[in-house]
């Protein structure tokens, strides 16, 4: 019979303490994740949930220090409307503006987004190529790992029992760069990516003098390419670089065949993805105004 | 034409809907009330060695566990009676219904569920159509031959039910014809998918009980839940509440009887809801798959002078409604076109999958988005555009069709000319852009149906029906017609429907026939009123009733406007003594004739009464390195007769168009090789969203037909659904330059065809 504790702490401290206290108990934020997980039968609901979402001063979105402070409990709402990230940190902004359908949006939180640790996770990449750090804390302390660091696997991540992701620290870009995300979708809402790509690109003088490129759904993580990174440096970004650097993910794209697509188009579709968000980096790095959320411009179905 | 046809009617029903007031099935609760859970089979053909249900009675909170061994032996099914309601020996199909339980909540039902143990013994499973049709195929149901069925059905081992339309010559007319193609589509399984699930209550009262579907049809509900249960069928009352939609997935009994025996078992109220996986693998009643080869030939000019075709459908485990759907699929083979030799052959093959049934339009979407396709392949073997070709052979007055039916006045031809017209065929577009047209056809439903109309002594009307609601509007706007014979506003009627103790019979929201049939019994019902209050107005007025007319809520002498006596006054003078009550249910129109001699497995269908004719025209952009595409605009042109409510109509083509798109393009459900769907939610089903919807432009051709329904109206409910993916496909091929053979044609399938790659 189920029957379970739901629990709402009233500060970070006592969810923390609640968190330690109570065995196999799970943090719910926007809830969609857990919720709709468990509804389609892909786990059984935690015997006690610690609700977080109301929880006071974790939903900020701030620069500090030159970087990008974010909550875990920023919505994906929240985030696609900031101006500061749609200025400096675009890539995250076309990630989160796509997340399921505005009603996701309002409730979904980066820090659940981050925890759930899908492969086909929207902010994944685009954290990535901007060289994140997220915050964790338990009842001992706090914690930072690089993004990459927080996932072990497909919807499993390194936090210890009883840690929590209280923010995402991102560094701001160099002068001169420019960033994008682009996912291969099937319809224009309530979708998830069957691939997806996030560059970071840096022009001066002329050519590229930094390149970060990640992948979404290719890997049992969000990974890196340094292949096409590789390709792109101190390379004027041509249709031609661009293209040669997509065409070079597939260092890092081990993709499976499920009934999204088969591995055999996913491999197609990383290097299109790829090609896509790189070039729209590097026309965002010249200044060009791409509009957010990229998918919507450059996408299939836009 | 009548007032009614200006009616623009908002029904009354959709606030309630729209705001979350309104009361489903799901959202009743009764005093005491258990829930049900199935148990499914395991395997999608086993036979069983056992079942042990000790685990799942012992359960705190279970109340019944339920097996055939507890249910009367009756195998029933609408042609073949190849189904009972809980599996016997054999299971055929994942969704096949073991056991039931009733108990306190709907967890616990479920965990006791999952306590029942079976043992089987795994049997070969068949789930391709054409491997089951093969010779030495395992057959799905060993004592098939004895199965009582339909007379008319021809069945042999896994062919459920065979039909063939043949006509002239046409091995000598391929053989002399200009050019000959030949192709093959295959479509996969998809489905209904109404946003409500299945829901079932049942509650007894001494040996009548009352069960509470989200059914589209009520009376076969009835009659199944009696035939089942061996019960008398006047002691089983259904009701629906709001329906959420059906499209076909609500048609047919399904679990009323299960709900109905686990009440009787625990002299409780007991309550099914069905989850959305549920819903896409246990209902008898998804869209069958297809397997569809043309072949045709054509002269220079464009004239068709063969078609042979050769279809397969999917039946699934049991034999729902499917058994007259090759007929049916045999008719679109053919299309609405001018072909004068003809030989289609379609059977139904048995296979270890869900059962198929009726989805809104069933067999023509498929069929059709094969046939549309296939002509601009014909079209383009003679180097002509894929439009003048339709325009040259397109069915008009007096042609005859392949079952010699000759054509009432119609207006195809003019679907053709206004879609096209409407989306600007020939406009330049983009590299990437292309427009695809598709022409279908789909017959009218004329049936028995009841109603009453009674004016109560305030004036105001109710109209009592037997007419189901689904949610296509059409029970709604039945008012419009009682209004306009009895000069009263369609404000002042209520109307009782969906309660099988109150409605005459009804066929139920099925076949587009609701107006069609309800609302010639209405209409009649109301002509009775009209008849008693004229006679009322008689001794009122002082005048005879030639002289009476009824308008604006009275009774009035035709010429002198200030002769007048109120409708609410006569109403309340009937009061007492006299009942201002008729009813209705009308001759259902006459059956066209045809000529039918060179067919064989004839369900009905060889008649296409009152025809509709549609033509659909999609602008798509493609994305050709992903084959993702996009339908950016569509120009449905529709003769469905006479609009009765162009508000209703308009919904309906904007409904079915979307549905439309959603099966060209991503609609289709994974079958595994063990006979399972691999897709079975909505996450990786993917509809359509209000974010993907384009913009539509409707223009009706009015075409009274003399075999219609009210006004010389036609069927609006499913034909929308046709020709749409076939409008996509073609349009698909202009810009990738590759035809997409397999249905949905979903992204990966256009880039695999557009890149040569086998996907
Ligand atoms: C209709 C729909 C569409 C969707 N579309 C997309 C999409 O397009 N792209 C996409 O990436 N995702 C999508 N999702 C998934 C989901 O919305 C996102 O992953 C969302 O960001 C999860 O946030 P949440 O707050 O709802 O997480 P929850 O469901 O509350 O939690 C998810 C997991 O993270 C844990 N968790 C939550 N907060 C924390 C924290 N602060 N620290 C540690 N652990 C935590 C929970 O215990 C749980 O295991 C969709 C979901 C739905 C229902």
């Amino acid at each position: 019979m189920t029957r379970g504790t739901y629990l709402e702490p009233a500060s970070l401290d006592e969810a923390l303490r609640l968190l330690a206290e109570h065995d196999g108990a799970a943090l719910v934020a926007g809830g969609t994740d857990l919720v709709v997980g468990t509804r389609q039968g892909k786990r059984t609901l935690p015997e006690t949930l610690v609700a977080i979402h109301r929880l006071p001063g974790l939903d900020g979105i701030a620069e500090e220090d030159g970087a990008l402070a974010i909550g875990a409990l920023a919505t994906h709402d929240a985030i696609e409307r900031s101006e500061l990230v749609r200025g400096r940190w675009t890539a995250l902004a076309d990630a989160s503006a796509i997340v399921g359908s505005p009603a996701t949006r309002h409730v979904a939180t980066l820090g659940g987004n981050l925890a759930n640790a899908s492969p086909a996770m929207e902010t994944g990449a685009p954290l990535v190529v901007f060289g994140a750090e997220v915050e964790l804390r338990g009842q001992g302390g706090s914690r930072t790992v690089p993004v990459e660091g927080l996932w072990a696997g497909p919807g499993r991540t390194t936090a210890a029992a009883g840690e929590m992701i209280t923010g995402v620290r991102v560094p701001a870009p160099a002068d001169g760069s420019g960033s994008a995300y682009v996912r291969l979708e099937y319809r224009r809402a309530m979708e998830i990516a069957v691939v997806g790509a996030a560059a970071l690109v840096t022009i001066g003088a002329g050519a590229v003098s930094d390149a970060r490129v990640a992948l979404t759904a290719v890997a049992p993580t969000i990974v890196r390419s340094p292949a096409a990174e590789g390709a792109l440096r101190g390379r004027e970004p041509t249709a031609e670089a661009i293209a040669a650097a997509a065409a070079a993910v597939h260092d890092a794209a081990t993709p499976i065949s499920d009934v999204r697509g088969s591995d055999a188009y996913r491999r197609a579709m990383i290097e299109v993805m790829a090609r896509r968000a790189i070039d729209v980096a590097a026309r965002r790095a010249a200044g060009e105004a791409v509009p957010i959320p990229a998918t919507m411009t450059v996408g299939g179905t836009r | 034409m009548a007032t009614a046809a200006q009616t623009k009617f908002i029904r009354p029903d959709g606030k309630d809907k729209v705001t979350g007031l309104g009361r489903y099935t799901a959202d009743l609760t009764m005093t005491g009330m258990l829930h049900a859970c199935f148990r499914y089979a395991d395997h999608a053909h086993a036979r069983i060695r056992s079942i042990d249900t000790a685990k799942a009675r012992a359960l705190p909170g279970v109340f019944y566990v339920m097996t055939d061994k507890d249910v009367p032996d009756v195998r029933y099914g609408p042609f073949v009676e190849d189904r009972t309601l809980f599996a016997r020996d054999v299971v055929r199909y994942e969704g096949e219904v073991v056991a039931a339980v009733a108990a306190t909540t709907p967890e616990i039902a479920r965990e006791a569920a999952a306590l029942i143990d079976v043992d089987y013994e795994p049997l070969p499973v068949v789930s391709d159509v054409e491997a089951a049709l093969a010779d030495g195929a395992p057959l799905v149901h060993e004592g098939w031959s004895g199965y009582s069925a339909s007379g008319d059905v021809v069945r042999e081992g896994n062919d459920a039910s065979r039909s063939t339309i043949v006509k002239g010559d046409v091995d000598a007319a391929l053989a002399s014809a200009d050019a000959v193609v030949k192709e093959r589509y295959v479509a996969d399984m998809s489905h209904a998918v109404p946003i409500e699930p299945h829901a079932a209550i049942a509650q007894w009262q001494g040996d009548r009980v009352t069960v509470w579907s989200s059914t589209q049809v009520p009376y076969i509900a009835r009659s199944g839940v009696a035939t089942t249960l061996e019960i008398p069928e006047g002691h089983v009352r259904i009701i629906v509440p709001h329906l959420g939609g059906g499209f076909g997935g609500k048609c047919e009994f399904h679990y009323e009887a299960h709900v109905a025996a686990l009440a009787r078992a625990t002299d409780r109220p007991v309550r099914l809801v069905f989850s959305r996986s549920e819903e896409f693998f246990a209902p008898d009643h998804r869209r069958e798959g297809q397997v569809i080869e043309l072949e045709t030939g054509v002269m220079n000019d464009g004239t068709l002078v063969a078609r042979r075709g050769r279809l397969i459908l999917d039946n699934g485990a049991y034999s729902a409604d499917a058994p007259f759907f090759p007929q049916l699929a045999a008719m679109h083979a053919v299309g609405p076109y001018r072909i004068p030799n003809v030989s289609v052959d379609a059977s139904l093959a048995y296979t270890n999958t869900t059962p198929s049934g009726s989805v809104r339009a069933p067999t023509a979407p498929q069929a059709c988005w094969a046939v549309e396709q296939h002509m601009d392949s014909v079209a383009a073997s003679i180097g002509m555009d894929p439009v003048e070709l339709r325009r040259r052979n397109i069915l008009k007055e007096g042609d005859t069709t392949a079952t010699n039916q000759v054509l009432e006045p119609i207006g195809a031809a003019e679907t053709l000319e206004r879609a096209v017209e409407l989306i600007g065929y020939g406009k330049a577009l983009p590299e990437d852009e292309a427009i695809g047209v598709g022409c279908g056809w789909w017959p009218s439903f004329g049936g028995p149906s009841g109603a009453f109309v009674k004016l109560n002594g305030d004036g105001s009307g109710t109209i009592i029906t037997g007419a189901q609601e689904c949610g296509t509007g059409a029970v709604m706007a039945l008012p419009i017609l009682v209004a306009e014979e009895l000069g009263m506003r369609p404000e002042d009627f209520s109307i009782l429907a969906q309660d099988t103790d109150a409605g005459g019979w009804d066929a139920g929201a099925s076949g587009s026939q609701t107006t069609f049939n309800n609302g010639r019994a209405v209409i009649e019902a109301a002509r009775e009123v009209r008849a008693q209050l004229l006679e009322l107005a008689e001794e009122e007025l002082e005048a005879s009733r030639e002289d009476i007319e009824l308008v604006e809520g009275a009774a009035r002498v035709k010429g002198s406007p200030t002769k007048s006596v109120p409708i609410t006054t006569l109403a309340d003078k009937a009061q007492g003594d006299r009942l201002l009550l008729g009813k209705g249910s009308g001759s259902p129109p006459p059956s066209p004739d045809v000529d039918a001699s060179g067919c064989t497995g004839r369900l009905g269908m060889e008649t296409f009464a009152a025809p509709t004719f549609i033509t659909h025209a999609v602008r798509v952009r493609v994305d050709r390195e992903t084959g993702v595409c996009r339908v950016l605009e569509v120009a449905a042109s529709h003769d469905c007769g006479v609009i009765l409510n162009p508000v209703g109509a308009e919904g309906q083509v904007e409904g079915g168009v979307v549905m439309g798109i959603g099966m060209a393009t991503l609609e289709g459900s994974i079958v595994g090789e063990d006979g399972r769907q691999r897709n079975p939610h909505l996450l990786d089903y993917k509809l359509q969203t209000s974010a993907d919807a384009p913009p539509i432009s409707i223009a009706f051709v009015d075409a009274p037909s003399p075999y219609g329904g009210p006004k010389g109206s036609k069927g609006t409910g499913e034909p929308p659904c046709v020709p749409t993916p076939g409008a996509i496909g073609n349009a698909i091929a202009q810009v990738t330059g590759a035809r997409v053979h397999q249905l949905p044609m979903t992204p990966e399938r256009v880039w695999a065809a557009a890149h040569g790659v086998d996907a």
